[in-house]
């Protein structure tokens, strides 16, 4: 389904990835795991190419793309085949929360408009938002924006949903809202790539667990494999430092 | 009779005598207004997106028309274009009319380009400080550049160009006065003339302060209900 390698990044003298390599199948679920400046976000975007990587090979379906010479129009494919959820939510604020879903299938896909409200409408109805559909961002609570955020995210039907710490600029309260509507795209079997600090989430619902620190994956596998017997020091160091709280 | 101090009787006369000249005044501002806003939009995505010369230029532009007084342009154009279409007609036996440049025109074309220059610095300043995060999710749910400027940019970045655009418009509607000193009749150079016929300026001045200030009070207000319908929609939540 998709598949990095050798993906390697620098700003400027600061080489945010070194060589990084993942596979994920349809239907997976990959949770990457690291402390802050481990490249995890970064390595994110570059799937997406909200940051363009330096090099190595993204390979989506069967196409390969080499990222050092990757055209406009193929950059805008991939685009169109994954979706992107933010930290912050990043919503369009002046536009409400249906037109926040609807804009991906109207402007980009040239979907006719009826047609992309009601895939809009259902897709706010799956993340429990039904009755918020003409509800501005600022009339919305974060727990709600970031709804908002994954039903603009699901309703375009991409290959692969990529998570970037959907929770952590929510109050704790509001990411269990999150955290259930993302289990349910779990159980949909789409194929999610998460980066949080959700361990609890990551337990239950990974197939894969990737640790990365200092810009390369230090270890993956199973949540068992990690969680219970990780091999490397830096993992145990970190699980050590997170599960303490 | 004698002689009155301050009379009023020839200060209320004078407002429908200046009055016929005000469509001059406001198609000065029409004019620069539109020109204005296409040139600085232009301008504004040329800066922003560094085309290469092109940036050059526009720097080159702006830093000129800001550092030069409006009353300066107003002549270099004046004096200027006759003696560049006498050039022109002597270099390339071209025969351009010389009487046919009307003042009008050199007060609409500098008018129009020091707006620009204005406006520019408005509408990038603006642009520049759309949310970078509402781009990126743009980009992230396929739309390309072109799309993403129309779609998210541009609508935001007008909703927070709209007070800067205001103050423009007001200190443009202001600045018109200054038309008559290449001798286009507008309200100010009528009421000039007015003033002189029985040296009543300071009644002339009065009459032509109400004018102005009656004028940017509406513009102000129209701008406030603007700029209230539009801030309804997204009010900016603090994050």
């Amino acid at each position: 389904m998709l598949e990095l390698k050798h993906i390697q990044k620098a700003f400027g003298d600061k080489h945010v990835l070194k060589d990084v390599s993942l596979t994920v199948k349809k239907g997976q679920v990959v949770v990457i795991l690291g402390p802050s400046g481990s490249g995890k976000t970064t390595l994110l975007r570059t799937i997406n190419f909200l940051d363009g990587a330096d090099s190595g090979e993204i390979v989506l379906d069967q196409d390969h793309y080499d990222v050092t010479r990757i055209a406009k129009r193929d950059v805008l494919a991939i685009r169109k085949r994954t979706a992107f959820v933010f930290q912050r939510y990043n919503l369009f604020q002046n536009k409400t929360a249906l037109e926040n879903v609807i804009e991906g299938l109207v402007t980009a896909r040239k979907v006719p408009k009826v047609e992309a409200i009601t895939r809009g409408k259902a897709a706010l109805a799956k993340v429990g938002l039904a009755d918020r559909v003409d509800f501005y961002p600022s009339q919305l609570s974060g727990g709600q924006q970031q709804r908002v955020g994954i039903a603009r995210a699901i309703v375009i039907k991409p290959d692969v949903i990529l998570f970037d710490e959907p929770t952590s600029a929510l109050d704790p309260e509001l990411i269990d809202d999150v955290l259930d509507v993302m289990r349910d795209l779990v159980d949909d079997e789409m194929t999610m790539v998460v980066v949080t600090h959700e361990m609890s989430f990551a337990r239950d619902v990974a197939s894969q667990v990737v640790f990365m620190a200092e810009g390369n994956v230090v270890e993956k596998g199973t949540p068992a494999q990690i969680f219970e017997h990780p091999q490397e020091a830096r993992t145990k160091q970190f699980l050590a430092r997170i599960l303490r709280d | 009779m004698t002689e009155q101090i301050f009379d009023v009787h020839f200060l209320l006369e004078t407002f429908p005598k200046i009055m016929p000249y005000y469509p001059i005044t406001m198609a000065i501002v029409g004019v620069a207004l539109v020109f204005g806003l296409l040139i600085g939009f232009f301008c504004a995505l040329i800066r922003i997106y560094h085309v290469r010369i092109l940036t050059t230029i526009v720097n080159i532009y702006i830093s000129i028309v800001r550092g030069t007084p409006l009353l300066i342009q107003l002549y270099l154009f004046y004096y200027g274009i006759p003696i560049s279409l006498r050039l022109l007609n002597a270099k390339f036996q071209t025969n351009f009319n010389i009487d046919g440049v009307s003042p009008l025109w050199c007060v609409l074309i500098s008018y129009s380009l020091n707006e620009g220059a204005y406006q520019t610095e408005t509408i990038r300043g603006a642009i520049e400080s759309v949310d970078q995060g509402e781009v990126e999710a743009a980009y992230s749910i396929g739309l390309t550049g072109a799309q993403t400027l129309r779609r998210i940019i541009i609508p935001e970045a007008v909703k927070i160009a709209i007070p800067n655009l205001g103050n423009n418009l007001l200190k443009l509607f202001k600045n018109t006065s200054l038309a008559f000193t290449v001798s286009v009749v507008d309200i100010m150079a009528e009421g000039k003339l007015i003033g002189s016929e029985g040296y009543r300026y300071f009644e002339v001045y009065i009459a032509l302060a109400v004018i102005y200030w009656v004028s940017c009070f509406v513009i102000s207000k129209v701008v406030d209900v603007i700029e209230l319908r539009v801030n309804v929609a997204g009010k900016r939540i603090a994050r």
